[in-house]
């Protein structure tokens, strides 16, 4: 089987710079990690310098994802090598257990780090992944905001609680934990637009025009997410429907509503230059659009 | 009726599954629509041709589904397909079970189609063999969500579905697999996904 490097014709140099943008950008590729990662490591070993031990750590975890337990012990064992006392290896070696579903000796392993370092936040939030896990959702909630309480400051904590919190079907939560996102990430367009869908999906007129404003919000930030611009017209167009608003909000609601229908044909023909396979999405779009107005007035 | 799927359902189904190991992953089934029902159709088996992948990740969300519900509705009437099942694959391996969001979506389906069944993905069992099938399929009786027996009575072709499943797995076909949300990523991405469409062709 030909190699990485043969096959997409690149040297060592950027496959290591290729680890580094998926470790930056936190992928979950794993598939591709592991092969690019595998390669780098028995082939180019000795021209990493230090560089080596953290694309070990992410060789490992993506060898974990893809069941590969001989790479991911030998990166592991590299790493307890050159690092025989470290509370970050030693995640690594629970993880390898969670991996291997043996959850409670996975555990006992965190708790004696947390032993010898109460504060190791990467120990507790590997426990209840654990809990994740074995399905046990109510007590990872429950664990989750104990430990939120402490580190509030965590913001890949209250986006995991607000994705436990969606899937128990809590909306009024989960738009709880996105709050405490938007307010320290006021510019981050993700997480408006999230906040958006999930009051949308808790329903109701008032919800639904909250959904609006923050749905508006994320194309602000970002006139490119997609997402924002379906949301915005959707629930304008829930907006202008409903029998219990006044005349004035149901005419500013279809003006949104049509200025979002123009950004979407736009937003289809521009992707749609010069492939034939999109016109069928473009007209799929045009008809939604069509029919949503012919029922809307 | 009961629903039966054809190889390419099937394989771009377990695609979208194998894409996303570590994410749930959800989308919809969609039949050829029938011309007036016979006296005795009932037992004609609904063959449900092809697959739209909707989501992976958080699925229990309204505002997108309901986009992509109303596009494929479209490009349905456009290619006289109806929308007649729905799928998932659960986060967890070893929870194969339909949640209450698969019945919400079911039941709006339903409203349109009203054999309307939920296809569970049993990722657990997911092999590059595909050696056996691994859907559970659940059909609306009196107001409650029963699992069927799965046999190669549910597919068109088993063994074609298999030989087909199992090549594209092991070629990694599912890197190219498109679903929804690619699409909304990326509007260029195409979630009829030609190109596999295509290479299940090749391979029929």
């Amino acid at each position: 089987m030909a190699s990485v490097a043969e096959m997409y014709d690149v040297g060592w140099e950027e496959m290591r710079d290729k680890l580094r943008k998926w470790r930056e950008d936190n992928c979950r590729n794993s598939e591709q990690i592991v092969d690019v990662g595998e390669e780098l490591i028995s082939d180019h070993a000795s021209k990493l310098g230090d560089d080596i031990w953290i694309i070990y750590e992410q060789v490992m975890i993506a060898a974990l994802d893809c069941s590969r337990d001989d790479l991911a012990l030998t990166c592991l064992q590299e790493l307890r090598k050159q690092f025989p006392d470290s509370h970050r290896v030693k995640r690594l070696t629970g993880m390898r257990l969670e991996a291997l579903e043996r959850y409670d000796e996975a555990s006992k392993h965190y708790d004696a780090i947390l032993q010898d370092d109460p504060t190791n936040t990467a120990a507790r939030k590997r426990k209840i992944s654990i809990l994740k896990a074995q399905g046990k959702s109510t007590e990872a909630i429950r664990e989750l905001n104990e430990y939120l309480e402490q580190f509030v400051g965590d913001q890949e904590a209250w986006h995991e609680l607000s994705e436990l919190y969606i899937n128990e079907h809590d909306y009024g939560k989960a738009a709880f934990c996105l709050e405490e996102l938007m307010m320290t990430n006021p510019h981050n367009h993700l997480y408006c637009e999230q906040y958006a869908e999930v009051k949308y999906t808790q329903g109701g007129l008032e919800n639904l025009e909250l959904s609006r404003k923050y749905f508006a919000q994320a194309l602000r930030l970002n006139n490119r997410n997609m997402r924002a611009l379906f949301g915005l017209y959707m629930s304008a167009s829930h907006i202008a429907a409903s029998p219990k608003v006044s005349a004035k909000v149901k005419k500013d609601n279809m003006k949104y509503a049509a200025w979002a229908a123009t950004q979407i044909n736009r937003a289809y023909k521009l992707a749609g230059r010069g492939t034939k396979e999109n016109k069928c999405s473009m007209k799929a779009v045009e008809e939604m659009l069509e029919s949503m107005q012919i029922t809307m007035s | 009726m009961p629903i039966q799927l054809t190889s390419q359902a099937y394989c771009k189904m377990l695609l979208h599954a194998a894409k996303y190991p570590h994410c749930a992953v959800n989308g919809l089934l969609v039949a050829e629509k029938t011309k007036e029902k016979k006296k005795d159709s009932h037992a004609d088996p609904v063959l449900c041709v092809d697959c739209v992948p909707l989501f992976h990740g958080t699925l229990a969300l309204a505002p997108m589904l309901e986009v992509a519900l109303t596009l494929i509705d479209t490009w349905c009437k456009e290619n006289n397909y109806i929308i007649a099942a729905y799928y998932q694959a659960n986060e967890r391996t070893k929870d194969s079970r339909p949640n209450q969001f698969a019945e919400k979506v079911a039941a709006r389906i339903s409203e349109n189609f009203s054999e309307a069944a939920i296809v569970m993905v049993d990722s657990g069992r997911l092999t590059m063999s595909c050696f056996e099938p691994i859907v559970f399929i659940y059909d609306h009786h009196e107001n409650k969500w029963k699992c069927r027996e799965v046999t190669v009575e549910c597919f068109e072709d088993w063994s074609e579905a298999q030989k087909i499943t199992s090549s594209l797995l092991e070629g990694r076909s599912y890197e190219n697999l498109i679903d929804f949300d690619n699409h909304l990523d990326d509007l260029r991405n195409d979630w009829t996904n030609p190109v596999i469409n295509k290479s299940v062709l090749d391979l029929c």
